[in-house]
């Protein structure tokens, strides 16, 4: 089998997921021993015009030149991946949402700002047909070899659909919201092995929502632990603002 | 399950089991592993739950008053040693008395040359501590256990589940924590090279969004409702006439654990309100 040709985009992100990658360690070995890397800006100078098997694309989408790109990338990309939370769902980058597109964009630039073309943020999957989603901020390296298996085997692979708290428990850590702690685990994506709390931190939800959150019971916990709506609620708004 | 393709199709099935004993295991402990003992002995037989189960020796431990407001063993009549177990120990304050069950347990006690036998007054004892017992242990919720059944026949409907519905998160912690849950979902992990892998069990849990997603997106229990009182059921209805039993332990580990404040005993006595007058079993 001759090796498929990968090559790695960003479009308005931090490239730290790409350097998730690089920091693969020994596993990084047995990756490029399957692939056939042929564009990747983090690790090599090489650019490739050609078609591509798979493409990994990080960042978010916040300008007509980005979907100009995209649309690109998207028509020579046999497979196309959305590479972290930017590229899933909107990210941070989505807090821009929030603001008057204008004032924002003058706040930002300042008085020449008008050279500068800008729209609402989205998501990768929101612009073009995405084959898979890996979410995360940054990524979760395990899943990030059960993605490319799949995509090396044509199967079908998403992201888990219930929260983070179950994956949370099975770790047997005790419950953020015992120690008095708001956390995001019980509307958050699973997948990522309750990275975070593991290491006594609390969720920031950047993977995104479950597809059905229970937003009133959700509110009811908050009520129970005196954890004021409004705090939770910009918590959720640094990773979930593109959200439809 | 291990396979390899790489030279035709090689297939390896993997038992993992250790030796080892479980101790301190209480009578609800004791019911649900009895619970499970049942399920994976029905064909097909699950040979790799029942080879690690004949490795491991389980040594119980008596309760001698409730552990705290969520346990509801006295419902599902797990308060009281039942078998189960190789040994039972019940702590009678300046000693335990042991019960021994099984082969294992006379082993145990012959090889450790830790214990005496017991004489009269110390049994007399341990009735006195068990008479006792039943003073303090009462009926958890407001109805008989012969009731349930129906109860659960005539609430299907029941405005008590789309409360749940408004509660739960969907964490699935509740079965998490169970100890007659079982559901398992199968994932097939192929190595880099594509050329082998393996097929194993993952836990799964009936409060998970895809849980009972099917192809082409069918999702046939999608409220939280649906979910929430499917958990009931297979605990309180639908192994009542394949088992004889109960699949609730009375642990009180789900109500505990529920962040949404979901409480067993709360559902049940809900139910109760609500059907009570609807269920025949009542009069007769």
């Amino acid at each position: 089998m001759k090796k498929p040709k990968v090559a790695f985009f960003d479009f308005a992100c931090c490239e730290g997921c790409q350097l998730q990658i690089a920091n693969f360690g020994e596993a990084l070995f047995d990756i490029l021993g399957m692939i056939d890397v042929v564009e990747f800006r983090e690790v090599m100078s090489e650019k490739w015009n050609g078609q591509l098997d798979i493409a990994f694309v990080e960042g978010s989408i916040t300008d007509f030149h980005a979907e100009e790109r995209i649309r690109q990338i998207r028509e020579r990309a046999a497979i196309l991946i959305a590479y972290g939370s930017c590229a899933a769902i909107g990210g941070v980058n989505g807090m821009k949402n929030t603001f008057d597109l204008e004032e924002i964009r003058k706040y930002v630039y300042g008085p020449e700002y008008h050279f500068f073309a800008t729209e609402k943020t989205k998501a990768i999957p929101q612009v073009v047909k995405t084959d898979y989603v890996i979410t995360g901020c940054p990524v979760y390296p395990p899943e990030i070899l059960v993605v490319i298996k799949a995509a090396l085997q044509g199967t079908s692979c998403s992201p888990p659909d219930y929260p983070v708290c179950v994956e949370c428990k099975l770790n047997e850590n005790v419950c953020m919201y015992d120690r008095g702690v708001a956390c995001l685990g019980p509307v958050t994506r699973a997948g990522c092995n309750s990275w975070c709390i593991n290491n006594g931190n609390i969720c920031y939800g950047c993977r995104g929502m479950i597809s059905n959150p229970n937003e009133r019971g959700a509110r009811e916990v908050l009520e129970k632990h005196n954890i004021p709506l409004p705090f939770v609620v910009n918590k959720m708004n640094l990773y979930n603002k593109c959200r439809e | 399950m291990e396979y390899n393709i790489s030279r035709g199709l090689s297939v390896q099935a993997v038992v993992e089991y250790e030796r080892m004993v479980l101790f301190g295991v209480h009578t609800c402990d004791l019911a649900g592993i009895q619970c499970l003992n049942m399920v994976f002995s029905r064909r097909p037989k699950d040979y790799n739950y029942l080879i690690r189960k004949n490795k491991i020796d389980i040594i119980g431990l008596e309760c001698n008053d409730y552990c705290d407001e969520f346990a509801s063993c006295n419902l599902v009549n797990a308060n009281m040693p039942s078998g189960g177990y190789d040994l039972f120990f019940t702590d009678m304050g300046d000693y335990f008395i042991v019960h021994i069950n099984t082969q294992v347990g006379d082993q145990i006690i012959d090889s450790t040359k830790l214990f005496e036998r017991a004489d009269r007054s110390h049994l007399r004892e341990l009735v006195t501590l068990r008479e006792h017992k039943r003073t303090l242990f009462r009926n958890e919720v407001s109805v008989e256990p012969r009731e349930i059944p129906e109860l659960f026949d005539k609430t299907f409907e029941s405005e008590v589940w789309k409360r749940l519905d408004e509660k739960c998160l969907a964490c699935g912690n509740c079965t998490n924590v169970c100890p007659t849950c079982y559901c398992f979902d199968v994932i097939d992990e192929v190595n880099l090279e594509l050329k082998g892998g393996r097929k194993y069990r993952k836990w799964d849990s009936c409060q998970l969004e895809p849980f009972a997603r099917v192809a082409g997106g069918e999702n046939f229990r999608k409220e939280r409702a649906a979910r929430q009182r499917h958990r009931y059921y297979r605990k309180f209805r639908y192994p009542v006439p394949i088992y004889s039993r109960f699949f609730c332990t009375g642990c009180g580990r789900c109500s505990r654990t529920c962040m949404a404040g979901i409480r067993l005993k709360d559902t049940l006595n809900a139910l109760v309100e609500e059907g009570i007058t609807k269920v025949w079993k009542k009069w007769l």
